[in-house]
């Protein structure tokens, strides 16, 4: 039967690559894979490089400082570990694909057979984040491999206690020990622990350093390594230690030694997991159902609902049966977005603004407070411009996988495109007009303290308000006709693909996105720049910024409404069937 | 409780069918799904649409509804043509895809809202009441899709689709995912539509299905109609060479496909 299991993984893993080489011969993948290797190439090495190139090589360690480093890793080891057996309350789910669930769970093949493929195939991803993290971790020293083979054995502990911690919370759960009881169990255990380590330093340590200067830490590194290298601390470390020591090992010789205890771990981590004979299929069969359709709403383009709404939410307004039909989509959209930014995102949005002026106000006084407030709102208004378009996605990146229900309705095609851009607009030009008005009331003063006349404020505020909008929807437009034009490069099919090619795609659309917005943005710019000296001639400063706000929002607004003509033919022409997540 | 259909909308002129199809053609590329499709459909009228797999039938029914466009040729809906004016078109119709479509964000009573805007179904209350207890779902108002049955995600689909009583409708596999009592609901309610006026077309590989409900059939293969006329014609048209050929027969001796061992 293994031969089987072995068999298949095989085949899967060497046919997904094949399949990958294959469908490099199309250019969009090919470029693609260019790009995201160049990408790659240049975050790894170039960084290496560029390390070296300034000089920037962190100084060697002294070997006391590196046995700190390893007993805080050893530290951090324990967390992570006593973690995975407090927060996690499931019980035992080996995470298959539904398709093995339906080809394996009813075959003939014993629960351990069962484990041991699963081992198996993690090993893959072990391998692969193991030396991912070789390349982007390039501290400490040791050879490349060797730092790969104790990043391999640390995430191979991980794997197997995540997996056999499973096992025992199920086999507590069914001998009546609840999740809470458990918890409790452990932090009661944990607290007397960490009591008699404290109790344990207040008689035997000196009481701790006080930093007066923050850059002299040196004397709270005595005090740390004085705790973790003496007394009860370096027995309750020492299994963790042993796993994360490979890492630390600065030659072959000292490699090896530190290997063998790592290896040991491993072993009685293997035996634990595989002699544990709990039942995990029915939890298994629910969690691959969870995971596909958490798969699936993530490669539509739709990573919002990887968490499933569990409750109806209350309209934004009654939409009465008659009227303009684009209203409808609007307000679904809207009900859509209340599911993931609703009123609790706002209260939390007001709160933050408050506790951070009034923080800063105790810091800096009323008008430095006043600046930051201001400062931040309109750095907020500038990632909104950047970022909202592309997290904000209750459009037809939602809505492209019901594409057909869409085409079917009885509405012009712009009107559909209309009805989708609206949601996603309305809401960031909401919370940009919030933060103008933030601006606006706060920016009193420049940071050089010279006052700001608030006709300056209210005209500058007016001017923004009037853009804004329109630049909101051109850009919130452009990832819309990408998913309509070319909605194989976008990850909105059930199959597609991922990978270097993937990753490199997304760079040339973000790119070619941002050079779109600027082209788009020029003409209103230049027309910005010419009402602007007409203007300021004839009316002054101030009202020349308003009124050649208006004529950029006009230009910009004559702009949108070309590209939402445009895109609804794109919508009229698109079909699902063609060309997606080939 | 058993819903009173309200009258079909009227056809824009007076057609000989409320389906109209002339020299339908679809082209994927160079590859012919659909070529030269000529049929009608007219008021009262249940045509089954049959074929192997590949057959282009669904590909014909996206063309029809207005889905993608047909490469070639021309569809008409209760007169209005589907290229020329399309929006007079799909407010005559209603398409159920196999798989029921829903947005899973809109509990089922605010997809029939949605609906009704979208159709501008005026006074839409009253009948929305009555799908939803003729379908066995009013309890469920408040739910959201991803927390109904397969079944009852289709019922749903069922409902938003007749909320604005259409006078053309495309079933495409309407019977997957439904319960004996469904099948038996849905094949009362093809049959009473079709009664008061509407045209009704259904894609299905069940053959006993289409033959219950169905006045008319219509045999695709590789994209080509192989032959369009009533039960009666097809089965007696496939019935020389053997007696009393159901349309099962009729369907292998058209299609030429092998009934198998």
């Amino acid at each position: 039967m293994g031969g089987a299991l072995l068999y298949y993984e095989w085949h899967s893993r060497f046919n997904r690559v094949r399949a990958r080489l294959q469908r490099l011969r199309q250019p969009k993948y090919l470029f693609g894979a260019i790009v995201g290797g160049l990408y790659f190439y240049w975050y790894v090495f170039g960084g290496l490089a560029r390390q070296r190139y300034a000089g920037r090589t962190p100084a060697p360690l002294s070997p006391d400082s590196w046995e700190l480093v390893e007993s805080l890793a050893a530290l951090a080891f324990l967390v992570v570990i006593l973690l995975m057996w407090i927060i996690p309350h499931q019980r035992a789910a080996l995470a298959f694909s539904e398709a093995e669930v339906a080809f394996l769970f009813p075959a003939p093949i014993g629960r351990r057979t069962l484990i041991h493929f699963k081992l198996l195939k993690s090993q893959t991803a072990i391998l692969f984040s193991a030396l991912f993290m070789t390349l982007i971790g390039r501290w400490g020293g040791g050879h490349f491999l060797f730092r790969a083979v104790a990043w391999w054995a640390v995430l191979s502990v991980v794997n197997l206690q995540m997996l056999g911690s499973s096992f025992a919370r199920t086999m507590l759960l069914d001998r009546g020990i609840s999740n809470r009881r458990r918890r409790l169990l452990f932090l009661g255990a944990v607290g007397v622990v960490v009591a008699g380590v404290i109790l344990w330093a207040r008689q035997s340590l000196p009481p701790p350093p006080v930093v007066s200067n923050p850059r002299d830490l040196s004397a709270l590194a005595d005090y740390a390594r004085q705790i973790l290298e003496s007394g009860p601390v370096p027995w309750l470390l020492a299994p963790f230690r042993w796993v994360v020591a490979p890492m630390f090992a600065s030659g072959a010789k000292q490699f090896c030694l530190a290997l063998c205890p790592a290896l040991a771990v491993i072993a009685l981590h293997y035996v634990w997991v595989i002699r544990s004979n709990v039942a995990f299929e029915e939890a298994s069969v629910e969690l691959s159902r969870k995971f596909a359709e958490r798969i699936a709403a993530a490669r539509s383009g739709n990573w919002q609902a990887m968490s499933k709404p569990r409750k109806g939410k209350r309209p934004p307004f009654e939409l009465r049966p008659e009227g303009w039909p684009a209203m409808a989509i609007y307000w679904k959209n809207l009900i859509g977005v209340r599911h993931f930014l609703g009123g609790r995102a706002w209260i939390w949005l007001v709160w933050i603004f408050i506790v951070a002026g009034s923080a800063m106000q105790h810091g800096m006084g009323r008008s430095g407070a006043g600046v930051m407030i201001a400062a931040a709102a309109l750095m907020l208004i500038f990632m909104s411009l950047v970022s909202g378009p592309q997290m904000l996605r209750q459009d037809f990146r939602q809505d492209l996988r019901v594409a057909d229900v869409l085409k079917m309705y009885p509405m012009a095609a712009w009107q559909v495109v209309l009805g989708e851009i609206l949601a996603p607009a309305s809401l960031l030009i909401r919370l940009q007009w919030l933060l103008l008005l933030l601006a606006v009331v706060f920016f009193t003063s420049t940071p050089n303290h010279l006052a700001v006349p608030i006709s300056w404020r209210i005209s500058f505020g007016v001017a923004a308000a009037l853009v804004l909008p329109f630049v909101d929807f051109i850009a919130l437009l452009l990832p819309n006709a990408v998913a309509l034009m070319f909605p194989a490069w976008v990850q909105l099919g059930r199959n597609s693909p991922r990978g270097f090619e993937t990753m490199g795609q997304q760079i040339i659309l973000m790119f070619g996105q941002m050079l779109v917005l600027a082209l788009a943005l020029l003409p209103a710019g230049l027309a910005f720049a010419t009402v602007y000296f007409i203007c300021s001639y004839l009316f002054g400063m101030l009202p020349a910024v308003v009124l050649a706000a208006l004529a950029a929002a006009i230009l910009l607004a004559t702009e949108a409404a070309i590209g939402v003509r445009l895109l609804g033919k794109a919508f009229e022409r698109f079909d699902w069937s063609e060309g997606v997540g080939e | 409780m058993r819903l009173e259909i309200p009258p079909p909308m009227p056809p824009q002129s007076a057609p000989s069918g409320l389906i109209e199809v002339a020299g339908l053609t679809k082209l994927y590329g160079e590859f012919p799904a659909v070529t030269d499709l000529s049929f009608a459909v007219r008021a009262g009228e249940v045509i089954g649409l049959v074929g192997p797999n590949g057959a282009g039938k669904t590909t014909t029914l996206r063309c029809l509804s207005g889905i993608i466009p047909p490469t070639r040729g021309s569809v008409r809906i209760c007169g209005c043509d589907m290229g020329r004016d399309p929006i007079e078109a799909k407010r005559r119709l209603a398409f159920f895809a196999d798989e029921p479509r829903l947005f899973e964000y809109l509990t089922v009573a605010q997809h029939l809202t949605f609906t009704a805007r979208i159709y501008n179904v005026a006074n839409y209350q009253a009948a929305a009441r009555d799908l939803l207890e003729e379908l066995e779902i009013a309890g469920k108002a408040d739910t959201l899709p991803g927390e109904l049955s397969r079944g009852m995600k289709q019922k749903l689909a069922i409902a938003c689709g007749f909320l604005h009583s259409p006078q053309v409708i495309f079933f495409d596999e309407p019977l997957t995912g439904l319960d004996p009592l469904g099948i038996r609901r849905m094949k009362d309610s093809i049959l009473k539509r079709a009664a008061a006026g509407a045209a009704i077309l259904i894609s299905s590989h069940l053959l006993h299905l289409l033959e219950e409900i169905c006045s008319h059939v219509l045999i695709l293969k590789d994209g080509k109609k192989i032959i369009d006329g009533t039960m009666d014609e097809v089965r007696r048209k496939f019935s020389e060479a053997a007696d009393g050929a159901n349309l099962e027969e009729a369907f292998f001796r058209a299609t030429g496909e092998s009934k198998g061992p």
